[in-house]
Formats: C-alpha cells, structure tokens, sequence
C-alpha cells in the first residue's frame, strides 16, 4: 500500500505536523488559526523506509512537506533525540509504522537527492545546516547542497530562474546549479554545488573592521582621536597610508568584489535583456526624495545608464568568498526572514545596477554598526572616526572594481562623480528604509 | 652544554672538532631532496678563511659543523665562478674554474667532501641562459661575423626581432637588444646587456654547456640550481619564455645526469605560474625540482591580510606533481621578493604593504630580508617558517635568516640582502679579519639589526633565540617526512584568519599531520571540519601533548596570536 492510498489516515498527522512548525506559523501570520488540508501526496519510494512527497494548502499558501516512514521500533531509534521530526504512527500493511518528517532520515535525504537528480548524483554522508523559513538545506557529502522548498510559490521561483540562466550563459561566479526538481511548473527544489571552504562575505568584512578597531582603539593611547582624525586625513589624501596602519585590510577583496559584482550585472544584462535607464528610473527608486533631488538634476540627459534585471538582495551574506574567488551564493529566497539592511523579497526587479552597489555599501555600514556596538563606550568616538574610515575605503574599492570591469561601463550613468552621488544617495535611502523598518519592529 | 635530541652537541660557531661520527651519514637515495631542506648561501658573504675580506669556499667548510647543527640537508652555492661581478656573479667569465677570491677548484672538492662527511649536500648555482660579455666565448663571438663561435650567442642586424618579449630588468635595460660596436651587430639579452644570451639553436653550445655539468658533477657536486632556465630558446610570435625547445634540452641534460651521476639534482629557477612551471618536471623526466615562486608573496600577503586566501587560492592552482618531483619553497633569497608572479592590484598592494620607501623596490619585486619585511615580529617570523616548513615542497632557507638578520637598502642592486654572515659580536661580526675596508660589503652595524645584537654565537648561547626554535622545528620535521611528501588537502574552517590543512601519508599508512595556523595578530578561535577523523586524539607534535578527542564532525581550535599548531591525528588505542 503506498501513501496516495492511505491519504485519509496521514492527513490529520501532517496538518498536526505543519501547525507545529515554527516557519508555518511565521508564514500564516494571523491567519495560522485556518487549518490546513492535504492536497495531494506522491510517492517516491515505497519503502520501507518509504518516501513522499505531501503538499499541503492552508489559505493562499502551500506547504511542502517530505513524509518518511519506517517499522515503529526502527524509526524511534533513528529520531532519538530528535522527536520533534514525528509525525506519528502509520498503519501500512500489518507493520505498525511510524511517519516522521523524512528529512530528519540520512537515507531518505540520500533517496530524495538521487530522485532530484534523476539518479545523477548519490551521497553518503548528510549535514542538515540551519534551516530558514522557505527551504530546509541539506549538503550532501561536503560537495553538493540542496534546498528543499517548504513554502512554495506557484510558477517558477525567480530564484532557480535566474541561476539556471546566468548557468547557461557561462557566469561561473556562483554555486552552479546541478539540477532542480519542478514538478507543474512549481519549483520544490534546488541542488547546487557547495563550497566548504568558502566563507560568507560578512565574515570577512567584520572580521577585518574588527581587528581594525582592536588594534586602533588600543587602551595605552593617550590621544587617540587626534591620531586617528590625522591617520583618516592621511588617508583621504592617500589611501595606502591608511592601509598601511591597518593589517587585516579589506580593499583588495572588495576591488575583487566589486569585479564580480559587475560581471554579474554584465551576465543578467545578456540574459535578461537591458534598457535605458532615465532620471525616473532614480526618482522611484529614491523614493520621496528626502534631498535627493539635487543628485537627480544631475543626471546627464541621456547618460542615466542602463536598466537590468537586479540581484536584488544583494548583501555580504549573500556573496562568500573561495578559492576561486568571490561567488554569488543565492539571489535571495527567504523573504520572510530577511534580517539585513535592504533585504526585501527577491522577486523579478529591474532597476539600475548601482541599486545593488547600494545594498553592497548599506551591508558594509551593518557591518560597521556591529562592530561598534561591541566596543567600550570610551571608545566609540576613536572607534566611529575609525569605522567610517573603513567604510569610505572599502565602498571605494567596491566601487573601483566595479568600474575597471571591461564593458561595464555602458551600464553606468555617464559621469563618475553623479554615479558615485546616486549610490550614496540610493544606501542612504535604504538605510532610512531600514531603520524604519527596524523601528516598526 | 645540552645534548640536542640526536645525542649530538651543539658547537660554537667555526668548531669543526666534533668526530665525524655523530654527523648523519649521507643516504644513498636517489630521491632525498624531497625530504631535504635547502640552506641558500653567498659565498663570499658567509665566512672569509684567510683574512682578505672576501668570504670563500674554505670558509663554508669551516662553518660546515655550525649548519649541521642547525639541522640542514643542502646547500645551495651562489655562483663562485670567475666574474667582473656585475651581477653577483651571475655573470659567469668561465665555467671551469673558481674565482680566485673565492679559492680553487680543489677546494670545491675539498668543501663537497667535508659536507658529505657531515650528511650534507651541495649544489651550485649553473648560469646556462647567458655568460658574461667577459667570458672568452663572446668576447671571440663579437670579434667578427665569421669566427668560430660566431654563432654561439643570439645577433641580429637589427632590435625589432622579438619585440613582444618583455624586458625583465625593467628598471636598468630599455631593451632586450644591446648594440656591440665591434661586431657591428645587436646580441640579444633577456636580462643585462653585459649577459649575452647563449644561443641554443647552435649544438656545439648545448655540448658545451652539458660538458661544464659533468665537469662539476664529476667533481662531486650534488646537483645544480639552473638559472634562468626558461628563457633558453627565441621564436617569433611567442614570448620567449617556456618553449619546446628549452624542455627538449632540459629533458636531454636530465637523461645524462640519470645516467651517468645517481643522486643528484636539477633545481630549476622558473618564476612563472604553477600551471607552466610544472611543465619543467616533464613526465618525471625534465628537473626534479622546480621553486614555487608565486606561494612566496602570498605568504607575506596571508598574514598582512589576515586571511588564508592568498595562501589557498594558489594552492588550489596548484597542480599536482609526477613521482619523484618536488617544489622548492621559500620566504626569501638572494633576489628580491619577486612580485611577477601576482596580479597589479595585489603587486600595488605588497608595495604599500612591504616597501613604502621607493629605495626597497626593484624590477618588479622588493628587496628586504625577512626580518626587516616583518617589522623584526618573532611571532611572524615563526608563523611564516612553520608554513614554510609545513607547505608541500622542500624548504629552502637564505643564510641569516634563522638569525633574523636585517638588510642595508642603501646598498646598490640586491647587495642589500648579501651583507656578510653575522657569527659573533667580534670585529666585523666574526665575518673575517681584514679591515673593515677592505670587506666585500659591509656588514650591518643598526642597533636592531647590527651584528653586534644578532649573531649566530648569541643565537646559540640564548636557548630561547630564533636561532634555536628553528633547530627544534628542522628536528622535528625530519621526524615526520609525512610534511615532505605528503598530500595536502586545505580543511574548511569557519574563521577567515585561520588556514588549516592536512598532510596525508600517500604510501598506503593512515597517517595525517593537521596544520592550523592563526594569521592574525589577535587570538583566535576556529571550527575545522575533521568528520573523516572522529575519535582521534590529536597530538602537538612538538610537545606531544594530547589534544582533546575529535569527537564530533567540526573541531574546535583556539590559537594565540599568530600562533600555529602540527597536530598528529593517531587513531586512540
């Protein structure tokens, strides 16, 4: 007997199960008091241990959820510890059963992988990483990572869209993408290659500003801010002598970073086609002004740049850092739990591509805030001076990189300075949004 | 005095009484300059026997006790031909004899004699791209258009031939094309005009040139460093650098070497990318060894960036190595610290990192002594040894610098970094007896870096010096040859300052030695992924404490500043 048939016994056991789950609840809202129902389940090996595939419908949203099963006294051994994964007992033929989530099952999560794959792939070893609201993740034998859709959208997730695209036209500064499973045009998982030596981009962005400010703001100073106001003159006059005093100095991974950056625009400009970018085009991503109208006016007639399809979620937790370089590591899937400044849903945005340089320097300023919210009040003065130097060198280096891209030069507005003016302007106006957002909450 | 852990005492400097028998003996292995590590050294900067001011071949041999101690298998020779000496002897006047003030022929034996009686090697450097525009066969060559060796340097009736190749020495040679007003002809050049390359294409100058390798190798000499070796060929439309020709001879001077002389060595001298140099080992069949140049500024870069990516993006350019082949690895030598073999940005960035006064520069590259690159942080300088020490290849280290010894960038060309061995705090710190004018190059006389500070003699008689920790990390590395020969697989780790890696044993044994280094100049903590090595108990190689169990797939690691670990994994009992 497989699960299509049993359908009415598993209903109330999953709808339990998803009415537990933390993500259901944030994904409901208000709304979590409707009851969800099971629409569907489809059968992906019989077992035991046996695999389906449940989908669930509460309201406007569907619910993924992959069911497992085993012999009771089998099952409890294996969730030991992990009883939050049951779904409850399960009579299939005269075996009692227990259901449980199935990823919670190193075999059924090998299954799942060869089922995606179409038999392509096949793993040993699995490591459940932290799970967020839309996708659980699975990496598979340290090589290979799977996000398994909870939340699912109807029709194809911008996500994969864009990843299998910018995979065809070759942009390799990415986890590449290793197959999808879609299933009526829905999207219900992702494979894609993992890098474990690869770390997210903020770690290396605190990391560096960190040391900077251990080392600056070191207690036997007698007069550090006058030193640091000096150094950050220096500075602005020569950027080496600063990253001289600096040790652990950031800019060449943001030079590199910023390269990347634009080979990314570059790639969705050739998969996603471009237009001309106008002052308008500024003027709503602006917002309501706020000062920024002067930026506008200067905007060259006809050199505003060009309109691409956006990252548009693009942070220093979204780019990591390997050996092969800087690689775009997602283009955003967790609407619902974004916590960096700028995040906002990942959907089919177009917009200049300073937008996303934006968010890239709003991100490094997150960093700044983290940093100093861990030094001692006595030094927040030496340490701000400090930060913002940073901060200054390091959008700049961004930005450099960006720039000295070949053929990323029709992208941008046709004047440097009104270019480096609208980024400003644009992370301002994402920082406002931003604490905006933070403060509602 | 304390023994050392190999029963033998260490000696004062220029003691040469220990019996021969306490040395190690030499091992008859064809392939021991995979486990060996290499002692670069100037010999007319090391130690002057007989009080002209000019180091010399009779000198090594009387610190020969000193460098056995420190524990070193090879020593490599700069070039002791005879030379005008315009570049530091580069510039090679005749392949068959010594240069008068560096001693004789004979002493060449007498030193390859006394180093094997000690379980020590030599090589010397071999200049086979270009000789001097003194040796007799150029100065016949240029003579006329028809003499005998009329053909045995590059000339052309004008400069435009090969002008896409670059020019090396940038800052001293607008071309790689020099006028000779005699022959009234250009000679090519690819590094100064007084070093006329030598014309391959001509086989009477192949012969010669592998007659002067027997020569020396009959002699005793266990090998040679082959300078310049990718350059030894032109062809239109190419840059001059790596091409067939220059791998078929190589391949033919190995071929006779393996024949004729077991156990010896070709070092070559490559600066050009992994991906290429590794063509230089052929099919096992061309150099057995090869330097690695581009890992060096990446090391430096490493710790002033505090982060392993430097280090492990190169790695993971680097290809992996026939059988019976070896990198040579090193932090410094004689010549600069050469940035060719980086990117712009990152060449930029070493300049404002490492030689903000212009006079630290030249060519492409800085030139600086260890110590003075470091800002004289024993920290560093210890961090940076054990990845030399732990990174797959053979070290090679370059005299003073297990001293700490400084520069003089004051001094012309790279003489910066060739200022005379420092043994004691005596009159020219021990270096030689003559006057201080007559000196070959001045020693260094700073109050940090002056020999009257750092000194070998000080150095041994401070059980806490540089001198002494770097003995005990040889000692130890000689323990596990897992770090010569050992694979190298870099481990993930969740902190962007921490690079670890294994070495695992290729012969079959389930043996690993786990590296972890803290680039940073603050404590660290770390998470590495050791899932393959659960249930082991790692053990600090050096003091042999126990580490606590792996017991779960991510392995925490606590360092102190710059600090390191060599972790054996044993499998618990």
């Amino acid at each position: 007997m497989t699960v299509p048939e049993s359908l009415a016994a598993v209903a109330p056991l999953a709808v339990a199960y998803l009415e537990r789950q933390p993500w259901y609840q944030v994904v409901m809202g208000s709304a979590a008091r409707r009851t969800p129902t099971l629409v569907s389940a489809e059968s992906i090996r019989p077992g035991p241990p046996g695999l389906a595939r449940l989908l669930l419908e509460a309201g406007e949203s569907q619910f993924q959820l992959l069911l497992g099963w085993r012999p009771a006294g089998e099952a409890a051994a294996l969730l030991g510890g992990r009883e939050a994964a049951l779904l409850g007992p399960l009579a299939i033929g005269d075996e009692p059963m227990l259901a449980y989530d199935a990823l919670a099952d190193d075999v059924l999560c090998a299954e799942l992988l060869a089922h995606v794959t179409s038999g392509a792939e096949h793993a040993t070893m699995v490591r459940r990483v932290s799970t967020l609201v839309s996708h659980a993740s699975l990496v598979f034998d340290e090589r290979l990572f799977m996000k398994c859709y909870r939340v699912l959208e109807p029709g194809p997730r911008p996500e994969v869209e864009v990843m299998l695209r910018l995979d065809e036209i070759g942009f390799n500064a990415m986890l590449a993408p290793v197959a999808n499973w879609r299933v009526d045009g829905c999207d219900l998982a992702l494979v894609r290659e993992f890098q474990p030596s690869a770390l997210e981009g903020r770690l290396l962005a605190f990391t560096s500003l960190r040391d900077l400010l251990a080392h600056a703001c070191a207690p036997d100073d007698t007069q550090p801010v006058e030193r640091i106001r000096a150094e950050t003159e220096l500075a602005s006059a020569d950027p080496d002598a600063q990253t001289a005093s600096a040790g652990g100095d950031l800019a060449a991974e943001m030079r590199r970073l910023g390269s990347t950056t634009a080979r990314l625009h570059l790639a969705l400009a050739e998969a996603f086609g471009v237009a001309d970018a106008t002052a308008e085009t500024f003027a709503a991503a602006l917002g309501d002004g706020r000062g920024s109208e002067a930026v506008l006016t200067r905007i060259p007639a006809g050199g505003a740049g060009r309109v691409v399809r956006l990252h548009g979620d693009y942070h220093l937790r979204r780019v990591m850092r390997s050996e092969a370089g800087w690689l775009v590591a997602g283009f955003g899937d967790d609407p619902l739990h974004g916590s960096e400044p700028g995040a906002g849903r990942a959907a089919v945005r177009r917009g200049s591509p300073l937008e996303d340089l934006a968010d890239m320097c709003v991100s490094l300023r997150g960093v700044a805030r983290e940093a100093l919210g861990q030094r001692a009040p006595e030094e927040t003065e030496t340490a701000t001076h400090l930060a913002h130097a940073w901060i200054r060198r390091n959008e700049s280096a961004l930005l450099d990189g960006y720039e000295r891209t070949d053929g990323v030069a029709q992208l941008l507005p046709g004047d440097a300075e009104v270019t480096r003016l609208l980024i400003a302007a644009l992370a301002r106006e994402k920082e406002l949004r931003y604490e905006a957002t933070s403060s509602d909450t | 005095m304390t023994l050392d852990e190999r029963g033998r005492s260490p000696v004062a400097p220029g003691a040469s009484e220990a019996p021969a028998t306490s040395w190690r003996q030499l091992e008859d292995d064809p392939r021991w300059y995979e486990r060996a590590v290499f002692y670069e050294l100037v010999p007319r900067g090391f130690y002057d026997s007989n009080g002209d001011g000019v180091g010399d071949l009779r000198g090594i041999v009387e610190k020969l006790d000193y460098l056995a101690w420190l524990g070193v298998d090879c020593l490599w020779l700069l070039p002791f031909y005879p030379s005008p000496l315009r570049d530091g002897g580069y510039d090679v006047a005749d392949y068959w004899s010594v240069a008068p003030d560096c001693g004789s022929v004979d002493d060449v034996a007498l030193l390859v004699d006394e180093a094997h009686r000690r379980g020590i090697r030599v090589i010397a450097d071999l200049v086979i791209n270009h000789t001097s525009d003194q040796h007799p066969w150029f100065v016949e060559s240029r003579s006329s258009r028809d003499n005998p060796k009329a053909d045995w340097y590059v000339w052309g009736d004008d400069d435009q031939r090969w002008s896409d190749i670059r020019v090396i020495f940038c800052d001293a040679e607008p071309s790689n094309w020099t006028f000779d007003p005699v022959r009234q002809q250009y000679y090519w050049h690819r590094f100064f005009h007084h070093q006329p390359d030598l014309n391959y294409e001509n086989p009477e100058v192949r012969a010669a040139i592998l007659s002067v390798v027997r020569f020396w190798l009959d002699l005793g000499l266990d090998g040679f460093r082959l300078d310049a070796a990718a350059y030894l060929y032109q062809r239109d439309g190419t840059s001059g650098e790596n091409l067939p020709q220059t791998h078929e001879f190589l391949r033919q001077m190995r071929a006779e070497v393996d024949r004729d002389y077991p156990n010896r060595v070709l070092l070559a001298e490559v600066n050009q990318w992994p991906a290429d140099v590794v063509d230089y080992f052929g099919d096992g069949d061309e150099c057995h060894m090869c330097f690695h140049f581009p890992l060096m500024p990446r090391m430096f870069m490493a710790v002033r960036r505090e982060q392993r990516f430097p280090i492990t993006e190169i790695l993971a350019q680097t290809p992996s190595l026939p059988d019976g082949c070896q990198w040579g690895i090193f932090l410094r030598n004689h010549d600069e610290l050469t940035l060719e073999m980086v990117t712009d940005e990152e060449r930029d960035y070493m300049y404002a990192e490492y030689a903000r006064d212009p006079r630290m520069r030249r060519n492409l590259g800085i030139r600086r002594r260890l110590a003075p690159l470091v800002e004289n942080d024993r920290g560093v300088a210890e961090l940076l040894h054990a990845l030399l020490l732990s990174l797959p290849g053979s070290p090679v280290l370059y005299y003073g610098d297990e001293l700490l010894m400084g520069d003089n960038i004051y001094l012309g060309d790279r003489d910066g970094v060739r200022t005379p061995m420092q043994w004691t705090p005596d009159r020219n710190g021990g270096f030689s007896r003559a006057d201080f004018a007559q000196l070959v190059l001045p020693p260094l006389m700073d109050p940090v870096y002056g020999y009257q500070a750092v000194n070998v003699e000080a150095g041994i008689r401070d059980s806490s010096s540089f001198l002494h920790w770097l003995q005990r990390m040889l000692a130890v590395r000689r323990q596990h040859p897992i770090f010569a020969t050992g694979a190298i697989e870099v481990l993930p780790a969740d902190n962007p300052s921490v690079l670890a890696y294994v070495r695992n044993s290729k012969d079959g044994e389930e043996r690993s030695v786990l590296c972890v280094n803290n680039l940073s100049r603050f404590a660290q903590a770390a998470e590495i992924s050791l899932a393959r090595w659960r249930d082991t108990v790692p053990v600090e190689l050096i003091g042999r404490a126990q580490f606590p169990r792996i017991e779960d797939d991510a392995y925490h690691v606590t360092l102190g500043p710059h600090g390191f670990y060599w972790l054996e994994l044993e499998a618990q009992r």
